[in-house]
């Protein structure tokens, strides 16, 4: 199941001010892994994703994708790279439609020929239909993005991500705001498209999504790392239960 | 949720491209019929002269529109390719003795240069900052052609060999303003179209999806310098003489802004409805209250700006790609420019912009 | 020597007016993040008060700013709760335009009713102290001390009273302020109703030293912007310090580079924004914050 390291972080540091929101971290994603990331509010898991996608420029240490350093790249080029995300608040563009946001993920693929003046291959629109398809979308292919729903537009993002067949997939907080019935859709889809080979490093509240989900657990606490490990030693481990549900008795809020 | 407007029905909007088809063929028709000084009939030189300048400002009103509303990036000296254009064209006839077809394309050249060398610098930028750093460039160019006396003859003025053909003129620019919508509404159905919707909706996820925010920013913003500066060499040539104060005037980007925003911003049609009505509106104030018809367009603007911002087309439709001012550039109560020093901690947008 | 000195001073001068001009666009920046563009146009209508009171009234224009700042102040209070108020909470881009038209109003209407005829202002200090080798115009040296005045009774009245205190309040967390009581409409019809009051002040002083007309305002609105971004939104020492590198950097460009004469000004403001823009956004001074992400 676990192959060689896909994503590795080496004392991954970020300031802001005088606060440092990732504190040396070292973290790695092996190849075909469902990595979990979680720590309480503020622990700088949204943060350490940002510093991986070129977000924000990092103040100390490497991350390296696919053996190659990608500390220094732009967002763009770090996602031609193969690494994609979707976002904490819902980013998909309310005024293009479903297909048309699903083909923009991928545009880059042609950009900056003199191809991105014509309408996208025919092989292109068939895909989308078929991602649209696999998360439910289908019958609103040709809406605008703006008329769905909050767990629908999570969908797409999704959707989005997997359109330029990446290799690594970041997920923040893909389940935040939509219904159960939903949330185990996207489980369900989370399981197909690891089953396909992809891997996946996620942000979670919910520690049941994590667990039912995750191969492996990393648990943040004040921007440093303080366990590594399966979602079974993670439950068990007396400093992560401190930490995490120390002071409010397990509820698992956002 | 979904709005069901006049526009959206299939039907209005086929009846209305099929009218606009048929305005097209009357107007290419009509020059035929043109009338000398003192004679009877409806269509004089002045007629057709009137609907050249209007041509001309669907065509800048389309490619401001580009920028400013399909990307989001509002441009407030827009008329400085204008300027540009018509220089460029002026001084490659006169200065270099080029015929006018050579000279006007030397002049776009001219603009896209400049739209390059500018963009890179004021692309960086983000709403407000952008726009009035385009205001501050078009005031500058104006100042640069006043100083740049050997080529430009500064605030003297330059006057062109006089070609009068109105029919000509008219015919030209009838031809690039069909031509100029037709390619906004083919842009907006590619890659390229989407992009820019992307980048105006959301320009830090355009850039964490892989697409390079920058290209597409310089490439648009030069698309819109060409055809701006295709219109000012052509009006230099017009009106055979030109000088900075005649040139480079600020109402000339007002005209295309208030134009693009009553049509509707982002929307392909919006530019065109939106000229066609104001241009006549201004003629109209021209003709019967030439003194009162700036404060009458400032008043408009306020108007629009403030309780009608969809324009016409946007709020007779749900499905026109529209853009409500009021989404246009919709991270800024958030996020300020780049340059912002509210920049903190958690804001997505510290690295937007850069190239 | 003498001539670079001389440039020096009128450069200090030239700064001063800028300084004291500047003020009002800066605290609206800064407090409600509104760019004003018809902040011009409020210098315009302040320098054309203190035309029309000599006129009529033979007022000096030291005078007439008694008058001219609460009529302004109150003017300024009305386009706030008419215009203003209703495009705070909306995108810059509403309010750049709403402020563009009002500019364009304004300069027209004033050209309607006074037309476009470039007016003068006599101030009754005249004439300059001959320092030797220098001169120093005195209607300058009063509008930098005014400006000094000004600007110091502005710090006062923003760091410790209680309006001052709730305006600062309001332009760094606007949530923050309302939760505490205050009341950010009428805080904001206030503010904007000083900075117009202010810079109409600004107007008629500086309305001995040059020709008035309806259009002078487009160029102070830029070089107001370009010295607002360079020296951090709100702040009073940055309005101060850059104003007067704006003032110096143009007379000594217009002194020093031949041939291209005072037009150099409004090019070197572009040059200088552009540049400030791009490296340190932030401006050269703190400043006050303008409201933070939510």
């Amino acid at each position: 199941m676990n192959g060689s390291a896909l994503l590795e972080g080496r004392g991954v540091l970020k300031r802001f001010g005088g606060l440092c929101a990732v504190d040396k971290v070292d973290f790695q994603v092996n190849e075909g892994e469902i990595v979990g990331l979680i720590g309480p509010n503020g622990s700088g898991k949204t943060t350490l994703f940002n510093c991986i996608t070129g977000v924000h420029e990092v103040d100390g240490g490497e991350i390296l994708f696919k053996g190659e350093d990608i500390t220094d790249d732009q967002p763009y080029q770090i996602a031609r790279r193969g690494l994609a995300r979707t976002f904490q608040v819902i980013r998909v563009y309310r005024d293009l439609t479903v297909e048309e946001n699903l083909l923009l993920s991928r545009q880059w693929g042609e950009v900056p020929t003199i191809r991105s003046f014509t309408r996208a291959d025919r092989s292109l629109h068939d895909k989308a239909a078929e991602i649209a398809d696999f998360l439910l979308l289908g019958h609103h292919l040709y809406d605008k993005a703006g008329i769905l729903s909050g767990g629908q537009r999570r969908l797409l993002e999704l959707g989005m991500t997997l359109m330029p067949d990446p290799d690594l997939i970041l997920l923040d907080e893909a389940t935040s705001g939509i219904n159960p019935t939903l949330i185990e859709t996207i489980k369900d889809r989370i399981r197909e498209m690891n089953g396909r080979g992809l891997t996946l490093m996620l942000v979670e509240h919910d520690i049941r999504f994590i667990s039912d989900l995750c191969d492996r657990v990393i648990v943040l606490n004040y921007g440093k790392k303080m366990a590594d490990g399966t979602p079974d030693e993670i439950k068990s481990d007396e400093a992560v239960l401190e930490a995490y549900f120390g002071d409010d008795g397990g509820s698992d809020d956002a | 949720m979904s709005r069901h407007l006049i526009l959206d029905n299939p039907a209005v909007r086929r009846a209305g491209l099929l009218l606009t088809g048929m305005a097209v063929v009357v107007l290419a028709i009509m020059p035929i019929f043109v009338v000398e000084r003192g004679q009877e009939g409806f269509v004089t030189n002045s007629l057709l002269f009137s609907f050249t300048q209007m041509f001309m400002m669907i065509a800048m009103a389309s490619s401001w529109n580009l920028t400013g509303g399909f990307t989001g990036y509002v441009d407030f000296g827009h008329a400085v390719w204008f300027g540009i254009g018509a220089y460029g064209t002026g001084v490659f006839m006169t200065k270099v003795g080029l015929s006018f077809p050579v000279a006007t394309a030397g002049g776009v050249v001219v603009a896209v240069l400049a739209a390059l060398l500018i963009g890179s610098a004021t692309l960086r930028l983000r709403g407000p900052y952008f726009s009035i750093a385009m205001l501050a460039t078009f005031v500058a160019m104006r100042e640069i052609i006043r100083i740049a006396k050997p080529l430009t003859d500064g605030g003297e003025g330059m006057t062109l060999p006089p070609y009068l053909n109105r029919p000509l003129f008219f015919y030209v620019t009838l031809i690039l303003a069909v031509l100029v919508v037709t390619m906004t509404w083919w842009l907006r159905r590619t890659q390229f179209g989407s992009t820019l919707i992307a980048i105006r909706e959301d320009e830090v996820g355009a850039d964490m999806r892989g697409i390079d925010t920058t290209l597409h920013k310089i490439t648009v913003f030069a698309i819109s310098a060409a055809i701006t500066g295709l219109v000012g060499g052509l009006w230099a040539y017009q009106n055979t003489f030109i000088d900075p104060d005649i040139v480079f005037v600020e109402r000339r980007t007002l005209d295309i802004i208030i134009a693009t925003i009553l049509g509707g911003l982002g929307t392909v049609a919006g530019p065109v409805i939106g000229s066609v009505a104001f241009y006549w509106l201004r003629d109209l104030m021209w003709s019967h209250f030439l003194h009162y018809h700036l404060i009458v367009t400032g008043v408009l603007l306020i108007t629009l700006v403030m309780w009608v911002p969809e324009g016409i087309v946007g709020s007779l439709s749900d499905r026109s790609g529209a853009t409500p001012l009021g989404r246009l550039l919709h991270r800024d109560r958030g996020a300020r420019p780049t340059t912002s020093p509210a920049d903190d901690s958690d804001s997505d947008d510290t690295r937007g912009g850069e190239s | 020597m003498n001539q670079l000195l001389q440039a020096l001073i009128n450069g200090v001068m030239l700064g001063g007016f800028y300084a004291i001009m500047v003020l009002g666009f800066s605290i609206i920046w800064g407090v409600m993040g509104v760019i004003n563009l018809a902040h011009g146009e409020i210098v315009m209508m302040g320098a054309y008060g203190a035309w029309i009171l000599q006129e009529n009234l033979g007022m000096d224009p030291i005078f007439s700013v008694v008058i001219i700042f609460p009529v302004m102040m109150v003017f300024g209070y009305v386009v706030q709760r008419v215009l203003i108020n209703r495009v705070i909470e909306r995108p810059h881009m509403i309010a750049l335009l709403v402020t563009f038209g009002l500019s364009i109003v304004i300069s027209n209407v004033v050209k309607l009713r006074y037309s476009g005829t470039p007016r003068s202002v006599e101030g009754s200090m005249r004439g300059y102290w001959d320092l030797g080798s220098v001169t120093v115009p005195k209607t300058k040296t009063a509008i930098l001390v005014a400006a000094l005045i000004v600007m110091f009774v502005l710090h006062l009245f923003l760091k410790h009273s209680r309006l001052g205190k709730s305006i600062r309040a309001a332009s760094q967390n606007r949530e923050a302020a309302r939760i505490v009581g205050i009341e950010i409409g009428r805080v904001y019809a206030i503010t904007f109703a000083i900075a117009i009051g202010l810079t109409a002040l600004a107007g008629a002083m500086i309305a001995p030293t040059q020709a008035v007309y309806p259009f002078m305002g487009g160029p102070l609105t830029l070089r107001a912007f370009t010295i607002t971004a360079l020296s951090g939104l709100g702040s009073i020492p940055g309005a101060l310090f850059g104003g007067l590198a704006v003032g110096v950097i143009e007379v000594m460009l217009a002194t020093f580079v031949p041939r291209v004469g005072t037009n150099v000004g409004i090019v070197s403001s572009f040059v200088l924004l552009v540049i400030v823009l791009v490296v340190r956004p932030q401006g050269l001074f703190g400043g006050l914050k303008p409201r933070s992400p939510q």
